[in-house]
């Protein structure tokens, strides 16, 4: 049988972190034109926005921000159809209440045997779902605008 | 070629963010295998989404009450696992909570003519496997199977980065991880009441990770105000536990289990136990509660 202990979460958890504290960068505007279309040239039609491709195909740039989140997301269509969605970049920002560049000092171990590693950067979040729906949403809206381009 | 170091890629699907990464072959290896991961996460996806009439879940639950439906085999194995967790957890995993989301507008209603929410039944009463991946639905029963198709989606993606013989692999579908080889990865858990906040660090290899807790607008993080989370025995919204946290030894493990602990707190420990699982969980009132195993593993923000 599975005995459950408590802790207890110091007063100060409720203080937000410091920000920015999650941002990756996943792909550039052209490693991300090169997956969706390897070997096809690119003729920008809107600047640092359309992208039509040797290959009969159309490339989108977008984003999606927020009040504390930022996405830059590239869609592909070929054929008036989404051949493929990347995000290229995405950022939560926390609105920077507590600004500390070593926030992760902060995490203490109650009865860690591990040692801490200070200093690293957030590179995997659970918790409560966030919606890619607003992204969802875009994708929808570039596939109306730009699905009928050639 | 030399070995990439680290290859992290993200897209869209399943109504969250999912992110793959892989690491210990050559950059053209590690992205057509990382290409193939999403191309699963992505199969299942349009097997068991909710919001596609085509879906092999969207075809059964148009079929319920009259005829067997084929279904594919990824379908298949996750029902026999949501039976079977239906079954150990006496009924608190149910995939048959569909209605109850759609009273609460959380799920679309099937379609325009049907004004009355359809009857709830529960899932062991609901689901009949015929084998040779056929499945009918009981009555006018609905399914939803969100509280574990997620984790499955995991579980594939993560085979998939193994298959193509990579030395290490994540992948995380909005929060429901997996990860295998070394180093281990370092996850941090956000705070249940506030997705601006972080609660804890937990470091984990060879293992699945999976959150349940209350729904966030992504773009303004602010509180949707729903639980997702029904209680089958009331058709209510969980409310007394703010959020969980489960570890296990398969993501659609942990995913489900979220939910059941979500439900009965601290009652789901020999449960957890069965499945050589774990939980971290807080209450509505901001206590925290670990199963003992958590002690070593978890850094509470300070």
């Amino acid at each position: 049988m599975t005995d459950w202990i408590r802790l207890t979460a110091p007063a100060a958890a409720a203080i937000a972190i410091a920000g920015p504290a999650y941002a990756v960068q996943y792909l550039s505007v052209e490693e991300a034109q090169m997956a969706a279309f390897p070997s096809a040239r690119f003729a920008e039609v809107q600047a640092g926005r359309v992208w039509k491709t040797s290959t009969g195909g159309v490339f989108v740039l977008d984003h999606v921000i927020g009040k504390h989140l930022y996405i830059d997301y590239a869609v592909a269509l070929e054929g008036g159809r989404v051949k493929r969605v990347d995000i290229l970049a995405y950022r939560e920002s926390y609105g920077g209440e507590v600004r500390s560049p070593s926030w992760l000092a902060q995490f203490v171990g109650k009865t860690a045997a591990s040692p801490l590693k200070v200093g690293g950067d957030i590179r995997n979040i659970s918790g409560a779902t966030l919606s890619s729906l607003h992204v969802t949403e875009g994708v929808k809206r570039i596939l109306g605008t730009y699905g009928s381009l050639r | 070629m030399e070995a990439c170091a680290d290859m992290r890629r993200a897209r869209p699907l399943l109504g969250t963010f999912v992110e793959i990464t892989g690491a210990g072959r050559a950059a053209g290896d590690l992205g057509r295998a990382i290409d193939a991961a999403f191309e699963a996460v992505a199969r299942v996806h349009r097997l068991m989404t909710f919001h596609d009439p085509q879906s092999d879940l969207s075809r059964l639950n148009s079929a319920a009450g009259d005829s067997a439906v084929r279904v594919h085999p990824w379908t298949y194995q996750v029902l026999q696992t949501a039976l079977e967790l239906h079954r150990r957890s006496a009924g608190l995993f149910d995939v048959a909570v569909a209605p109850a989301l759609q009273q609460m507008g959380l799920l679309p209603l099937q379609n325009s003519d049907v004004v009355t929410i359809p009857q709830r039944a529960s899932a062991g009463e609901a689901v009949e496997l015929l084998g040779n991946c056929r499945v009918r639905l009981r009555g006018r029963a609905v399914i939803d199977l969100g509280g574990i198709a997620k984790g499955f989606a995991v579980d594939r993606a993560l085979e998939v980065l193994r298959s193509h013989g990579l030395a290490h692999g994540l992948v995380n579908a909005g929060g429901d991880l997996a990860a295998f080889g070394a180093p281990p990865e370092s996850v941090h858990l956000r705070h249940p009441a506030n997705p601006r906040r972080l609660l804890a660090q937990v470091e984990i290899a060879d293992v699945a990770l999976a959150s349940s807790g209350r729904m966030f607008d992504a773009l303004q993080f602010a509180e949707v105000g729903h639980c997702a989370v029904i209680d089958p025995r009331n058709g209510a919204q969980v409310r007394a536990i703010a959020g969980v946290t489960v570890r296990a030894p398969s993501c659609t493990i942990a995913d489900a289990l979220t939910k059941v602990v979500m439900i009965a707190g601290e009652a789901a420990a020999s449960l957890l136990t069965h499945y050589r699982a774990s939980a971290f969980l807080m209450l509505a009132s901001g206590e925290i509660r670990a199963t003992a195993d958590w002690q070593d593993g978890i850094r509470l923000a300070a």
